[in-house]
């Protein structure tokens, strides 16, 4: 019986311990499947289990975890206030934490524990489980940035609008507040915008042609000179003068409006120039007038002299002679800075140039230098002409006004070249101009004011003690002639050795353009 | 036969000069002193060459021409201008006008002048 009994007993054992083994290895099965890490910790502080999930995490195997302080793989004052919790509380939940792993990468984690306590209620370690929070926090800090980026650009574009709101503002007030009248076209060729000085000149409102095409502007009155001038294509145009209902004169401008390489409007400007015309006039017609009245005496100065000097009026001593002589010269110099003075006035009333012609440079340059050969001889100065081997093409000049540049030239050269010196005309055909140059071996323009030379009434400081009567005038009339005539004029110069002069005349061909203008 | 010369011009010097010049070379030499005494002048002495200023009280030189030209008796008659100005305008209306020359009086001496009536009956 009783063996009977033991082999009951026996068997309940084995029973049990068959069932305790399925549940150690049940318990075994689930810590190892457990896909979040965890660990099993002694109440020291020491790592007596941990799980496959952990190992991964971490990244160390459980043999070099196994046994070591829990505070080499936490944060190590975390972890000492997380135990102590832990041991005390019996459980924590969620605390942040960097986790260290074996490849040197922290990582956010949210940790759990729960203390292990044995049948006597003693506690024998404690489950610290964890997961990872860097995706969760990574997908929040992205939406974070994303925000802020959103922000960000929503605050740019806010700027951005304000700014363009201020340019535009800005532009606006330029173009409202500005003087001269404006007239904007988009690309279109459509009024985009006018300010009210063009309001105002034009006898418009703007917004009666905002949005109207160049050529539907035409029906203004008004606009209609400045659509003729500007044409359906508003072509560019510099500053040319219309004259307007009135007295009004304008100047009338435009301007492309670029983008790139890109032409997106264009932009016609009024300027009024009614009174700067108005007051070169009334200058022009004062010098024009003063000039003429003083000729009247200088002629009946030039003819007295004349009629003395040619014994009309009786014989004359040669001391008497002499005296008259001196006073002839100096009324001829005199004759001459009148004429100057006329010249220039009529420069800038505008209407120089005369009646152009198909001329041949050649006899014109040798008809002047024939009118200078004696005082060239007279001051013993060597002249020689090299005129052109083969004919010259023809130009386009107002023939008076040319020989008046080169008188000029010549005048220069024989003012300013000391007694014995040489002068060397020369003219020539080179590419599509014919040029004339006076080659001499005077005193030459000092250097820092060979750049004022063309500039009207200047006189270099140099000759101002050679010859007093010069008027400073010559260069500036010869200058005006020859653009006038679309050429060029020039000089080369060294002080103490001679200075050349030249102007060029562009061929007859060139001249079509300048041929309608007159 | 002396030439007949009117000298219109209100300048006296001028007149003075240029009139002894021409009377010393043989021309009978009438002066008037404005365009209008020139016209009358003319009327009176039927000249053969008119010596005429442009710029002058009462009547100017091209207003006399035009006169001239308008009167049968006057328009074939010689006129030379002897002026101050001489822009280019002013030369292109005097030779529309039927003027033979235009001396601008600075830039001539008295015999030039005369030189240029001289050449004008030759």
């Amino acid at each position: 019986m009783v063996e009977e009994k033991e082999i009951d007993s026996v068997k309940k054992i084995s029973t049990l311990l068959e069932d305790l083994l399925l549940l150690e290895k049940y318990i075994k099965d689930l810590f190892t499947f457990f896909p979040l890490p965890v660990c099993f910790v002694s109440p020291l502080g020491v790592i007596f289990e941990v799980n496959p999930a952990f190992e991964k995490f971490i990244g160390y195997t459980s043999y070099e975890v196994v046994g070591k302080p829990i505070e080499n793989f936490f944060e190590k004052e975390k972890i000492e206030t997380l135990t102590k919790d832990v041991l005390e509380s019996g459980n924590i939940e969620a605390r942040d934490m960097i986790i260290s792993t074996k490849g040197g990468e922290k990582v956010d984690v949210s940790l759990f524990g729960q203390v292990r306590r044995n049948e006597q209620e003693e506690t024998t370690g404690f489950f610290i489980g964890f997961f990872d929070l860097t995706k969760i926090k990574k997908t929040g800090k992205e939406l974070q940035d994303t925000q802020v980026a959103l922000l960000n650009m929503l605050e740019d574009i806010e700027e951005s609008r304000k700014k363009a709101e201020e340019e535009k503002n800005k532009t606006e007030a330029i173009i409202s507040n500005f003087t001269d009248g404006l007239l904007v076209f988009d690309d279109k060729r459509k009024v985009s915008l006018i300010n009210p000085q063009a309001e105002k000149v034009f006898n418009i409102n703007n917004k009666d042609v905002v949005g109207k095409s160049i050529l539907e502007l035409s029906v203004f009155p008004e606009l209609e000179l400045i659509v003729n001038l500007v044409g359906p294509e508003i072509k560019d145009i510099s500053r040319k003068e219309i004259p307007f209902k009135g007295d009004l004169v304008l100047e009338i401008s435009t301007i492309p409006i670029l983008k790139g390489d890109g032409k997106i409007g264009s932009l016609i400007i009024v300027h009024d120039i009614t009174r700067e015309k108005m007051i070169e006039k009334t200058k022009t017609e004062f010098v024009s007038l003063a000039a003429h009245q003083l000729r009247t005496p200088l002629s009946a100065i030039k003819w007295t002299l004349r009629m003395l000097l040619d014994g009309d009026l009786g014989t004359i001593t040669s001391e008497q002679r002499d005296f008259i002589e001196k006073t002839y010269v100096s009324n001829e110099r005199m004759i001459s800075l009148i004429n100057d003075l006329l010249n220039v006035a009529r420069i800038e009333e505008g209407r120089y140039l005369y009646k152009p012609a198909s001329a041949d440079m050649a006899p014109i340059v040798q008809f002047v230098i024939n009118s200078y050969k004696d005082e060239y001889s007279r001051k013993k100065i060597k002249l020689d002409f090299k005129a052109p081997e083969n004919p010259l093409p023809r130009v386009l000049i107002d023939v008076e006004k040319i020989k008046l540049a080169i008188q000029n030239f010549l005048d220069n050269s024989l003012k300013y070249t000391p007694v014995g010196g040489e002068v060397v005309v020369s003219l020539k055909s080179i590419k599509k101009e014919v040029q004339f140059s006076v080659k001499d071996t005077g005193v030459g323009i000092p250097k820092n004011q060979q750049e004022r030379m063309f500039v009207k009434f200047f006189r270099a400081a140099n000759v101002l003690t050679i010859d007093t009567e010069g008027s400073g005038l010559g260069l500036f009339i010869t200058k005006n002639i020859i653009e006038a005539h679309n050429g060029r004029i020039w000089f080369e110069s060294e002080e103490g050795k001679g200075t050349t002069f030249c102007f060029a005349l562009p061929v007859k061909e060139e001249f079509t353009e300048f041929l309608e203008e007159f | 036969m002396p030439k007949k010369i009117i000298l219109i011009e209100d300048e006296e010097i001028l007149i003075n000069v240029l009139s002894k010049k021409l009377i010393k070379e043989g021309y009978e030499v009438t002066i008037a002193r404005n365009g209008l005494e020139g016209l009358e002048s003319m009327r009176k002495e039927k000249p053969d060459l008119v010596l005429l200023d442009i710029v002058m009280p009462k009547m100017g030189g091209f207003e006399v021409m035009e006169e001239m030209n308008k009167d049968e008796n006057l328009k074939d008659i010689s006129v030379i201008i002897i002026s101050n100005s001489g822009q280019p305008v002013e030369l292109d209306r005097a030779k529309e006008l039927g003027a033979k020359d235009w001396l601008i009086k600075t830039d001539f001496d008295p015999q030039e002048v005369v030189e240029k009536v001289k050449n004008n009956f030759k």
